[in-house]
């Protein structure tokens, strides 16, 4: 690139071409004052503050608008300039109501904070008012548009960065203001609250509502959002030892409105405070010494009774990598059994398994920024802009703002359907047919990447003889799509070199889910389309943790790094460095535990951080197993449905309270930082078990926190120097860019090279529709609610303002039966009766219906079973509905 | 954009097929909705979300291009379009009187329609024809040298004629 020169205030100074003059005066540190400039946003010089004057040729130049040329020669402070710059500021005053002494803002306020430096009091003009203040009902962000300066940033933020595109500018002139469309309050509008629009507002014109804390903190801290599993940077603004705001890290574009808003939880007044001990069936207060007493001597107990394959050690995606990592120790070495799982486990294990036997690579295969500068983006089977808001913004920005496209595989009209360009809803439990059939059409119209084909994988002809069963004229029928859309969308994935696909638990958690990842990944492989630049496979990871809790080998078949447990040489290893012996077989899981239906073959169960009564289906066969325990030690925030089982409960601290690590789930480390002390009384997870193994007799030999890390990197093979927090809040992007993919290339040399196509059979549901059941139910999760909601439902704005569960019913099925929105109904599977409210969905095709996760009860309609491969998923899908008679 | 007077017999089916027939071309934003405007007289608010998703735009987007034009209209506009001028011209003539005037006749207020459609009272800045003034146009006809009695007239006759 050709650099540039300008004169700028009389000194020569270069920049690169196509660089603002604001841009190569902000790297030469001379000041402009800007307003609606925003390095993340496209420059658009609305507010006019960061005039230059052009002393060749006299004009004023907004700056932020105005690229460098040459020979320029630029004054950004003669007198002209600061005259003119003044009047703007004045003007801005002059339209300004006079409420800086009430404004939330404060000293945060930018148009405050330029008026300062030009030294304007009083504008001098007189004032002229404008719009009223909008009326919001929402808990999370309030207008009042008569602050606003119109500087665009709420309207670009919207539309580039999180691509909601809620609002725009409404009329012109002096009436212009942002707004959404039919100029209606927020909450019906397109905004998911994401917060974005909030943080970048120079002025009051957008506030957070209802907020803890009015003001201006001094304290901010950067960490990790404690939500899901994308793992968002924050910054936790502190004040009293309180997190008052949330807002995104620098280098992090934007929040969502878990990560924005649902911090409340952390000062819950449901929080444990002290450690609490059940004696003769209810609980009590005790200290730590007597409560880490009692749990050390209840494990002990049992394990000596019915020997250590009776006890049993749960980790869990809410705690960090070093946690999940010692709580495997803790289970190996001192208890000494091999029963060691975590929530998220199941679906990890059927993700592993078939992207393992197929692509060879196990979980994501590449990063966020590729997906975003793929050219044709596939997803199935998930709603990321609800369960992954930071894959969902990506998806949306490779396709508003770089024109990539998309191919929706999903029933339900979700967020995406917007932007698709094609878009599938297949029939219920049809996926693997839809997904079988496009591969037959890559084949068959010689859409592959032979030279792919031929010198990565093997087992292609093997696939391309069993695909012959799935040509799209015979599958459209069953699956409910013309055979050349079937087709269409089909060549739109192969001819593009830079193909991605992403997909969720709408396509795992069926019946055919192990079958339906491996037909993608061999869509993948037909193509040429695994990793690289521009391609990649995303499976959708909810919760936060999810895949550092695996990776540490808080799981029953491996150790840490997914390292076969079975494997001699590889236990081996771990049993030189901790000097014990580790259990050789692999252990149960908890699914396999709780949801047999057998007695459950524990005798005791140190369970942190995780609700399985709240989130394994059929809770009540859960709770029979939890009673049936001689003892259970459970640690968390707060007295949990499972909780209420336990003889002995211990009060954890926060991700705010603690140090350690999170993984996405594209494989980043994200860096928690103690924003405030732990709250009274409560001791972060790591500290609870180094206590409990001291208190057992056996202590396991770290003094601190960085020990574990160095442990992590030397035994945890894609772990390798990951612990650098000291420059980690100082890094450089760039820098960190190029470690990620540093270590992305050592993940795949690791690998021998070769993928594998697997021909993926349907299997036969047990439970099909018939006249009995005739209704196919979704689960979805919603936005504001996170997993089972144990912290989610502790957020006061959070739950407030998403309070209604109701079953969501298509148009023509609501007909059919004469129900109206608001009207009660049952729904009924074989196994239970759930009572509800219906609502009429416009998202629904007709026969299929939908219920939050979370909805107390909803579990209780599945139970689970497993596919051949031993992943299991939940069954059945289909119910039916009964009017509930209010005269009965 | 109050959606009270929308009509209900907006067909939809009629814009679905201007839509069809403008989403190819190059800018087919502005054209595409002065064309809805051309058979319709208006662009229905309801049509807009449905512009919006042929065109990959944003509703909101497409209300900020809409409402940024003061020849595009959101609501039906009245049979007869009476235009008073604002004009400084005009103003120190007696212009405001006369917009005074006009309001209480047709019991409208400025970028209002009547509930009967028959109406549409707008302002402009100048008319053009200063040497008239004070100025007013009554569906494209010109009439100057206003004045309360001539007001009357005109308003009454436009109404004798429907
Ligand atoms: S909160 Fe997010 S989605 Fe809502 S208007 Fe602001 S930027 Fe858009
Ligand atoms: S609301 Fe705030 S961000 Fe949006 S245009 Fe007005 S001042 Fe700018
Ligand atoms: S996208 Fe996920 S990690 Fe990011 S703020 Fe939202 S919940 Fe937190
Ligand atoms: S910062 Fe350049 S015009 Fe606002
Ligand atoms: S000022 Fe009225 S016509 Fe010019």
């Amino acid at each position: 690139m050709q650099p540039v020169t300008i004169t700028l205030n009389q000194r020569e100074v270069s920049g690169r071409s196509g660089m603002t003059v604001l841009e190569i005066a902000r790297e030469a540190g001379v000041y402009i004052p800007t307003i609606c400039d925003d390095p993340c946003l496209e420059p658009v010089g609305a507010c006019r503050l960061c005039l230059v004057e052009n002393e060749n040729t006299g004009a004023l130049l907004a700056s932020c608008v105005t690229a460098a040329t040459p020979g320029m020669v630029i004054n950004t402070h003669s007198s002209r300039v600061q005259e003119h710059r003044k009047n703007i500021v004045s003007l801005m005053l002059a339209s300004h109501p006079d409420a800086c002494l009430v404004c939330d803002k404060g000293n945060r306020c930018r148009l405050h904070q330029v008026a300062a430096e030009m030294g304007i009091g009083e504008p001098g003009l007189e004032k002229i008012s404008r719009h009223a203040a909008v009326e919001e009902l929402n808990p999370f962000i309030v207008r009042d548009t008569a602050k606003c300066i119109l500087c665009g940033k709420c309207i670009r933020a919207c539309r580039e960065i999180v691509v909601e595109g809620a609002l725009d500018y409404y009329y012109r002139g002096f009436a212009a203001r942002p707004a959404t469309f039919n100029d209606s309050p927020l909450e019906h509008s397109e905004c998911t609250f994401c917060g974005l629009c909030l943080s970048l507002c120079p002025t009051g014109a957008l506030m957070e509502s209802e907020n803890p804390y009015r003001g201006t903190t001094s304290e901010a801290v950067q960490s990790t959002c404690s939500f899901c599993g994308c793992g968002c940077s924050v910054s936790l603004e502190i004040k009293d030892r309180q997190v008052v705001r949330v807002l995104p890290a620098p280098g992090q574009l934007a929040l969502c409105v878990r990560g924005s808003f649902g911090y409340e939880y952390i000062h819950s007044r449901d929080r444990l405070t002290r450690p609490l001990v059940k004696k003769n069936g209810t609980f009590e207060e005790v200290s730590w010494t007597e409560a880490l007493a009692a749990a050390g001597e209840g494990l002990q107990r049992a394990g000596e009774k019915h020997g250590p394959g009776a006890l049993a050690v749960f980790g869990s995606s809410r705690c960090t990598n070093e946690e999940n990592y010692l709580l495997q120790r803790f289970a190996r070495t001192v208890l000494g059994t091999g029963h060691v799982d975590n929530g998220s486990s199941l679906y990890n294990l059927a993700i592993r398994r078939s992207l393992g036997e197929t692509t060879g690579f196990f979980t994501t295969s590449n990063f966020l920024e590729t997906l975003e500068n793929a050219d044709l983006i596939l997803v199935a089977g998930t709603d990321p802009t609800v369960t992954a808001p930071q894959v969902g913004y990506a998806i949306k920005r490779a396709v508003h703002n770089r024109k990539a496209k998309m191919i929706l595989i999903e029933p339900r009209r979700t967020r995406l359907a917007f932007f698709a360009h094609q878009w599938l809803r297949p029939l219920p439990e049809s996926d693997l047919l839809l997904l079988n059939s496009m591969g037959r059409a890559v084949i068959e119209e010689g859409l592959l990447n032979r030279e792919y084909v031929s010198r990565q994988t093997e087992g292609f002809e093997d696939l391309s003889d069993f695909l012959r069963e799935f040509p799209p004229e015979k599958m459209q029928e069953a699956v409910g799509i013309p055979a050349e859309e079937i087709r269409s969308a089909a060549r739109l994935y192969a001819g593009s070199t830079r193909s991605v696909i992403v997909f969720g638990s709408g396509v795992t958690d069926t019946i055919n889910g192990t079958g339906n990842i491996m037909a993608l990944a061999n869509l993948a492989l037909l193509t040429g389309n695994v990793w690289g630049s521009g391609c990649g496979i995303y499976p959708i990871q909810k919760a936060n943790n999810a895949q550092g809790a695996c990776e540490m080998g808080s799981l029953p078949d491996a150790l840490p790094g997914y390292q076969p447990v079975e494997q001699e040489e590889t236990r081996k290893k771990f049993e030189d460095l901790w000097e014990r012996k580790i259990p050789a077989e692999r252990g149960l899981s908890a699914m396999e535990a709780f949801n047999s239906g057998r007695e459950i073959p524990w005798k005791a169960v140190y369970m942190v951080g995780e609700n399985p009564v709240a989130c394994l289906p059929r809770p009540q066969l859960t709770e029979e197993a939890l009673s049936s325990l001689d003892f259970l030690v459970v640690q968390d925030l707060f007295l949990t449905k499972t909780a209420q089982f336990a003889d002995v409960v211990l009060p954890a601290s926060s991700f705010a309270e603690k140090e350690g690590s999170f993984t996405s789930f594209e494989g980043k480390i994200g860096w928690l930082q103690r924003a405030i002390p732990p709250l009274e009384g409560s001791l972060p997870d790591w500290e609870i078990v180094l206590q409990l193994a001291k208190e057992m007799g056996d202590p396991l030999p770290y003094s601190s926190l960085s020990q574990v890390m160095k442990e992590i990197e030397e035994f945890v093979p894609l772990y390798e120097s990951y612990y650098r927090p000291d420059d980690y809040f100082a890094r450089e992007l760039e820098k960190e860019w190029s470690y990620w993919e540093e270590r992305h290339h050592r993940v795949f040399q690791s690998m021998d090279g070769f993928s594998r196509f697997s021909p993926p059979r349907p299997r036969t549901p047990y439970f099909q529709k018939d006249g009995e059941y005739p209704y196919y139910l979704i689960l979805e999760a919603p936005l504001a609610y996170f997993g089972s909601g144990t912290r989610s439902g502790k957020s006061r704005r959070l739950r407030s303002f998403y309070p209604r569960e109701v079953l969501k019913i298509s148009a023509d099925d609501a007909a059919e039966l004469s129900l109206n929105s608001g009207e009660r109904v049952k729904v009924v599977s074989p196994f239970a009766r759930l009572e509800t409210v219906v609502e009429i969905s416009e998202a629904l095709p007709a026969g299929t219906l939908s219920l939050p996760i979370s909805f107390p009860g909803v579990l209780d309609l599945f139970r689970i079973t497993r596919d051949d491969r031993r992943s299991p998923s939940l069954e059945p899908f289909y119910v039916k509905l009964e009017r509930v008679n209010l005269d009965e | 954009m109050s959606e009270a007077k929308e009509t209900p017999e907006i067909n939809m089916g009629r814009i679905k097929e201007i839509i069809e027939s403008y989403r190819h071309q190059r800018w087919p934003l502005i054209p595409l909705v002065q064309q809805i405007q051309e058979e319709f007289g208006f662009i229905p608010p309801r049509s807009i979300p449905v512009i919006a998703e042929a065109l990959n735009l944003f509703p909101s987007e497409v209300q900020g291009v809409v409402s940024f034009y003061e020849q595009l209209y959101t609501e039906p506009r009245g049979r007869n379009i009476v235009r008073v001028c604002r004009g400084t011209a005009c103003h120190v003539r007696g212009g405001k009187t006369v917009l005074k005037l006009v309001k209480q006749q047709l019991n409208l207020g400025e970028n209002q329609t009547s509930d009967d459609l028959e109406y549409t009272l707008e302002t402009v800045a100048c008319l053009g024809v200063c040497a008239l003034s004070p100025g007013m146009v009554i569906n494209n006809q010109v009439y100057g040298h206003m004045n309360p009695k001539k007001v009357k007239q005109l308003l009454r006759r436009e109404e004798g004629e429907e």
